[in-house]
C-alpha cells in the first residue's frame, strides 16, 4: 500500500491526559458544520399517523457526530479503576480505507493538506466507505436534516447542509482552511505556508482544556510536528497501515495499549 | 365492427409499443421518484460580512465570556473570547450552543397570564405590567424574589427592588457559591469573595469539586489545568480529586481518593489533623480551640471509622500538601461546614492570598442604592425559607427554574416567571414575562466564584431580539418605577455604565466592557477557623436509605437553571440516558449487594419522591453509592429535554446542617428496588 505524500499534512495531536470529556468539541463541531439536532417529529411529513417517528439523539447509531468522545476504561475493579476520554475526529488517513471503495469517487485524498474530502452531491449513499472505515468516523444521513422552527435561521454560512441519503464526515473544518488561504493571499502571504494559528478547526479552537493541538505535521515550526514524535504519542490501529494524520498522546500505558498497535512498527 | 381476438392483440401490441416510445410514462415515473425524495424545504445559508462580537453568556451558572459570530448582522455561532481572562478562547458546551437556544421554539415569545382553566394566554406588555403592579401593590411587603443570576449587577436591581417593597426575601439559588460565602463571610468573619489561584498552584486538592466539568468557573479552571499540563512536558501542578465517583474531572486528575459526599468536612479535618501533628499553625484567634478540637475528634483512625476513607489516604494527602510549595484545597457542594473546613485547611497551609493559594477577591462596589451585598444575599437560604412554610403573596423568579430544581415545594400566592424559555416554573407561574436572551440584552459578569482575581465583563446586545422580550433587570426597573420606589435610573444599560465608571473600566458603546481585570484583594480582619462550629457541624450525617446518592452535573445534560441544549443530546452518552430512561452508575459490589445488574431497571426512592433509572455498572463509583445525573426529568420544555429521564433534585434528602443551619443534601440516600 502506498501512502500519498503531500507538502502540507494537516494533523492533530490529542492529549488524552488533558481531555476531560466535557463535550464542548462535539457541540462546537455540530454548530460549525450545520449538523441538525435530532428531532423526532417531521412537520413536513404529511403521513405522520402511519409512519413512525424519526430517531432521537439517544439512538447513537443514527446520530451524526463527526467528532465523538469515547470513554476508555482500564477494566480494573474499584478502587483501581481509571477512566479516560478519547475524542475521535476523522483521522484523515494517509492511505485511507474509505477512498478506494467509493464507486463514484465521492471521497478522495488529493488536495494539498491531506484532508480526505467528501463530495456530498456525488455521494450515492452506498455506505461502502462506512464499512471500510475502521474508526467509525463516517456517518450516514438517515433522515432529512431538520431544525426546530426558527433554528434554521442560525445556520453557519461555512458548511452546506446535506440531504438524507448521503455520507458525511469530519473534514477538519475545511472552509476554515479555504478562508485562511484566502486571507493569506489578501495579505500577500504564501497560502501554502500558513502560520500555526491561521487555520484551526472548531473543535481544537473551542476545547477549554487545550487537549487538541492542530497544525501541519510536516512543518517543523508547528507544535504538532514535534509532539507527534513524542514517546507518548501513538495512533489508533496503526497496525492497519492506514497512516492516520491524527495522533494521540498519553502518559498512561493502559491508554496507549488501547490504541491497539501491538503489531505496528514504531515508525513515527 | 366487433371486438375480436385480433383487434384485442392489435390494441395490446400497439399500446405496448406506444408506451415504449412515449416519454410520458418514464417522465412520470422519474417525477414520482424525484418528488418523493425531495426535501420538503431547502435550508438557505446567509452570506455577508462576518463579525465576532464580544458578549457575556450566562447560560451556564458561572457564565462564559464569549464572542458571538454574526453573518450579515445575524448571530450564527458562539466561540470563546480570547481577550477575556475567564475564557482565553475557551467556552463551555452549554454556552457554545447559545445562539441555537436563542432561536429555540421553546422561547417565550410574549407575556402570558394564567387563565382560570390553568392555561396561559398571551397579553400585551402593558397589560402584564399593569396586572403585576396591581398585585405588588396589594402584596405590600409580602414579596419574594429568586434570582438565577450569580454574577450580575442585575442582582443589585432585584434586591433593591425587594428592599424597596419592604421585604428581605431576595434569594439566589443554592450551591457552592452560597456555602463559600456563608462559611467565609459569615462563620469565619472574612471579607471578599473566595477564589482559588489554580493557575499558579502546584498541588490542588479538589474535594468533591468537579472543577473541570461543572464546579465553579469551569472554563477558567480548565484553562489553568491546560497550562499546568504542557503536552509532552513535565506538569507543573498535581491534581488530587476526593469524591464519590470518577466523572470528567477525576478522569484527568493524578489521584482519586474515593470519598462519600457527606464525609467531606470530616475528611479535610482528618487531613488537618496530620498537618497539626507536624506542628503547622495558622494565624487565627481560635487556633488553639481549632487544634484541640481537631486533635480530639478528628484523628485519622476515628475519621476512617466514620467515613471509610483509609487513614493512610488522609496522611498521604497531608504529606503531599505539606511538601507542595503552592497547595490549594477546593471544597464544593452546599455544606457550609465543608467550606469552612477547606478554608481552615488553606489557612493552616499558610496560602491565604499567597500565589497559588486561596485568595479573597475584592468585590466590585455596589452601584444601585439600597441593594444587598453578595454576602448578604447568600445568607438567605431559599430552601429553608420554603421548608419553613413561606408563601409570599407575590414571588418573582428571574432566569431560574426553582419549581424544577429546588428539593422543596415552591409556594406563592401569585408567581411570576421572568424567563427566556418555557420551563416548569413558567408553566406553574400565574404570569410569564419573556426575558431577553443574554445575547439580546445588556448584561454583565462580575468575578465568578472561584476565579482568583477580580474580573469584570459587560456586554451590549449583539443581535436583534428574536422576540418581543425584555432584559429581566429592565423589567424590574419598570416595576420599581410603577410602584413608586424608583431606583433612580431609566434602564439597566445606565446601571451598567455607572458600574463601569465606578470601577474604572472603560465603556464602549459597541463592545461594552470586553474585559477588565484588577488584582484587588479584600483586606482581612483576623478571620477565624470556625472551630466551635466545625466541632458540631463536621461530623458526617447520612440518611437511612440503603445506598448513598451521589448526584453529579454535566453541562451537556443540564443544570438547575438550564435544560440540555439542542445540540447537546448527541453528546450525552449511554452512561447518562438510554431512550427516555436515565442511567445511574454503581460499582459491581454495590450492584451485587442490592441484587441488580447491568441494564436492570430500578426505582430509586428518596426524599419525598422517586426516580426510575437503568443501572450501569461502573467501577469508578464508591461502594454503597449510586451516581446519578442532575438535569433530566423535565416535564415542560422542548423535545430535547421534556420527558427525558427523571429529576434527581426531587429525590434529595434535605436536612439542616448542625450548628450552621444550612440546608444540605450531601447525606442523601435512596432505596433501590428492581422493577
Amino acid at each position: 500500500m502506498q501512502t500519498k505524500e503531500f507538502k502540507i499534512k494537516w494533523g492533530m495531536v490529542i492529549d488524552i491526559d488533558k481531555c476531560t470529556g466535557c463535550g464542548a468539541c462535539m457541540v462546537g463541531c455540530q454548530v460549525e458544520n450545520n449538523i441538525a439536532p435530532m428531532t423526532k417529529k417531521d412537520p413536513y411529513n404529511y403521513l405522520q399517523s402511519i409512519t413512525k417517528d424519526r430517531d432521537d439523539a439517544s439512538n447513537k447509531l443514527r446520530t451524526l457526530t463527526w467528532m465523538t468522545v469515547y470513554e476508555l476504561s482500564n477494566g480494573e475493579k474499584f478502587p483501581n479503576h481509571e477512566v479516560a476520554y478519547l475524542p475521535r475526529p476523522c483521522m484523515q488517513c494517509g492511505n485511507p480505507a474509505c477512498v478506494p471503495v467509493c464507486p463514484v469517487i465521492a471521497t478522495d485524498k488529493n488536495e494539498e493538506g491531506g484532508i480526505v474530502s467528501q463530495i456530498y452531491p456525488r455521494c450515492i449513499g452506498c455506505r461502502y466507505c462506512m464499512a471500510a472505515c475502521p474508526y467509525h468516523a463516517r456517518y450516514f444521513n438517515w433522515w432529512d436534516p431538520l431544525w426546530p422552527e426558527g433554528m434554521d435561521k442560525v445556520l453557519s454560512p461555512d458548511a452546506s447542509v446535506r440531504p438524507r441519503g448521503v455520507v458525511e464526515k469530519c473534514n477538519f473544518c475545511h472552509t476554515r482552511f479555504m478562508n485562511a488561504k484566502e486571507e493569506a493571499r489578501l495579505n500577500g502571504e504564501d497560502p501554502e505556508k500558513l502560520a500555526e494559528d491561521a487555520y484551526i478547526p472548531a473543535c481544537a479552537e473551542i476545547c477549554p482544556s487545550g487537549a487538541i493541538v492542530f497544525g501541519d505535521l510536516n512543518n517543523p515550526d508547528h507544535k504538532v510536528h514535534q509532539l507527534a514524535k513524542s514517546p507518548y504519542s501513538f495512533r489508533l490501529l496503526e497496525k492497519l497501515g492506514l497512516d492516520p494524520q491524527v495522533y494521540y498522546m498519553s502518559k498512561r500505558e493502559w491508554v496507549r495499549m488501547q490504541g491497539d498497535n501491538h503489531a505496528a512498527k514504531a515508525k513515527h | 365492427m366487433g371486438f375480436d381476438r385480433r383487434a384485442f392483440i392489435q390494441l395490446i401490441t400497439g399500446g405496448t409499443v406506444g408506451i415504449l416510445f412515449t416519454p410520458v410514462v418514464w417522465k412520470l415515473l422519474d417525477d414520482v421518484s424525484i418528488w418523493t425524495q425531495n426535501w420538503p424545504w431547502i435550508p438557505t445559508l446567509k452570506y455577508g460580512e462576518k463579525t465576532d462580537r464580544p458578549t457575556v453568556s450566562k447560560i451556564c451558572n458561572s457564565g462564559c465570556a464569549v464572542n458571538v459570530r454574526t453573518v450579515a448582522g445575524k448571530a450564527f455561532g458562539t466561540e470563546g473570547n480570547p481577550e477575556n481572562p475567564l475564557s482565553r478562547g475557551g467556552i463551555c458546551p452549554m454556552c457554545s450552543n447559545g445562539v441555537q437556544l436563542m432561536r429555540s421554539p421553546n422561547r417565550i415569545k410574549t407575556p402570558m397570564v394564567k387563565g382560570a382553566d390553568g392555561s396561559h394566554k398571551a397579553v400585551s406588555w402593558d397589560e402584564a405590567m399593569d396586572a403585576l403592579t396591581g398585585k405588588l401593590q396589594a402584596a405590600g411587603s409580602s414579596v419574594g424574589f429568586i434570582s438565577g443570576d450569580l454574577t450580575g449587577t442585575a442582582n443589585e436591581v432585584y434586591s433593591a427592588f425587594v428592599k424597596g417593597a419592604g421585604s428581605d426575601d431576595f434569594f439566589k439559588l443554592p450551591g457552592s457559591n452560597q456555602a463559600a460565602s456563608r462559611a467565609w463571610n459569615g462563620l469565619m468573619g472574612g471579607n471578599g469573595q473566595i477564589g482559588y489561584d489554580l493557575p499558579n498552584a502546584d498541588l490542588a486538592l479538589l474535594v468533591g469539586a468537579d472543577a473541570f466539568e461543572s464546579w465553579g468557573p469551569t472554563v477558567w479552571n480548565q484553562k489553568a489545568f491546560s497550562d499546568a499540563r504542557p503536552m509532552g512536558e513535565k506538569p507543573s501542578c498535581k491534581y488530587v480529586f476526593a469524591g464519590p465517583s470518577q466523572q470528567n474531572t477525576a478522569s484527568v486528575c493524578d489521584e482519586w481518593i474515593p470519598l462519600a459526599p457527606e464525609g467531606e468536612a470530616a475528611f479535610m479535618l482528618g487531613v488537618a489533623h496530620s498537618l497539626l501533628q507536624t506542628g503547622m499553625t495558622a494565624d487565627a484567634s481560635d487556633f488553639n480551640a481549632f487544634k484541640t478540637m481537631v486533635m480530639k475528634d478528628f484523628n485519622p483512625s476515628k475519621v476512617e471509622a466514620a467515613i471509610k476513607v483509609p487513614a493512610a489516604s488522609m496522611a498521604s494527602a497531608a504529606k503531599q500538601l505539606r511538601a507542595a510549595s503552592r497547595p490549594v484545597v477546593i471544597p464544593s457542594g452546599n455544606s457550609v461546614a465543608a467550606h469552612a473546613a477547606a478554608f481552615a485547611l488553606n489557612m493552616l497551609l499558610g496560602n491565604l492570598n499567597r500565589k497559588g493559594g486561596m485568595t479573597t477577591v475584592a468585590e466590585f462596589p455596589l452601584v444601585v442604592e439600597g441593594a444587598m451585598t453578595p454576602a448578604e444575599t447568600y445568607e438567605k437560604d431559599v430552601v429553608s425559607w420554603f421548608a419553613k412554610g413561606a408563601n409570599p403573596d407575590v414571588l418573582i423568579t428571574a432566569d431560574c427554574n426553582p419549581v424544577y430544581s429546588l428539593p422543596v415545594e415552591v409556594k406563592a400566592g401569585f408567581m411570576v416567571a421572568i424567563a427566556t424559555e418555557m420551563n416548569e416554573t413558567a408553566a406553574a407561574a400565574d404570569l410569564i414575562l419573556p426575558a431577553a436572551h443574554p445575547y439580546e440584552r445588556f448584561d454583565d459578569l462580575q468575578t465568578p466564584y472561584g476565579v482568583s482575581s477580580a474580573v469584570y465583563t459587560a456586554s451590549v446586545p449583539v443581535t436583534d431580539p428574536a422576540f418581543d422580550s425584555m432584559a429581566p433587570a429592565d423589567i424590574v426597573l419598570k416595576l420599581a418605577d410603577a410602584a413608586g420606589s424608583g431606583l433612580g435610573v431609566e434602564s439597566f444599560s445606565e446601571v451598567l455604565m455607572a458600574k463601569a465608571e465606578m470601577i474604572g473600566a472603560e465603556w464602549d458603546d459597541y463592545f461594552g466592557v470586553p474585559s477588565f481585570e484588577t488584582e484587588a484583594v479584600a483586606e482581612q480582619n483576623g478571620p477565624s477557623l470556625a472551630a466551635r462550629t466545625l466541632a458540631k457541624a463536621a461530623a458526617p450525617v447520612r440518611g437511612t436509605g440503603a445506598v448513598a446518592l451521589a448526584p453529579y452535573t454535566m453541562l451537556t445534560v443540564g443544570t438547575d437553571r438550564q435544560a440540555t441544549t439542542p445540540n447537546a443530546p448527541c453528546v450525552v452518552s449511554r452512561n447518562q440516558i438510554i431512550g427516555d430512561t436515565m442511567v445511574v452508575m454503581m460499582n459491581s459490589a454495590t450492584a451485587r449487594k442490592i441484587g441488580v445488574g447491568e441494564g436492570s431497571k430500578v426505582k430509586m426512592a428518596g426524599g419525598t419522591g422517586s426516580a426510575e433509572a437503568l443501572v450501569h455498572i461502573y467501577e469508578g463509583v464508591l461502594p454503597g453509592v449510586v451516581a446519578a445525573p442532575f438535569g433530566f426529568g423535565h416535564t415542560v420544555g422542548d423535545e430535547f429535554s421534556k420527558g427525558k429521564g427523571d429529576n434527581v433534585y426531587k429525590i434529595l434528602t434535605v436536612t439542616s446542617e448542625a450548628a450552621t443551619g444550612a440546608s444540605v443534601w450531601n447525606g442523601s440516600t435512596v432505596n433501590v428496588t428492581k422493577l
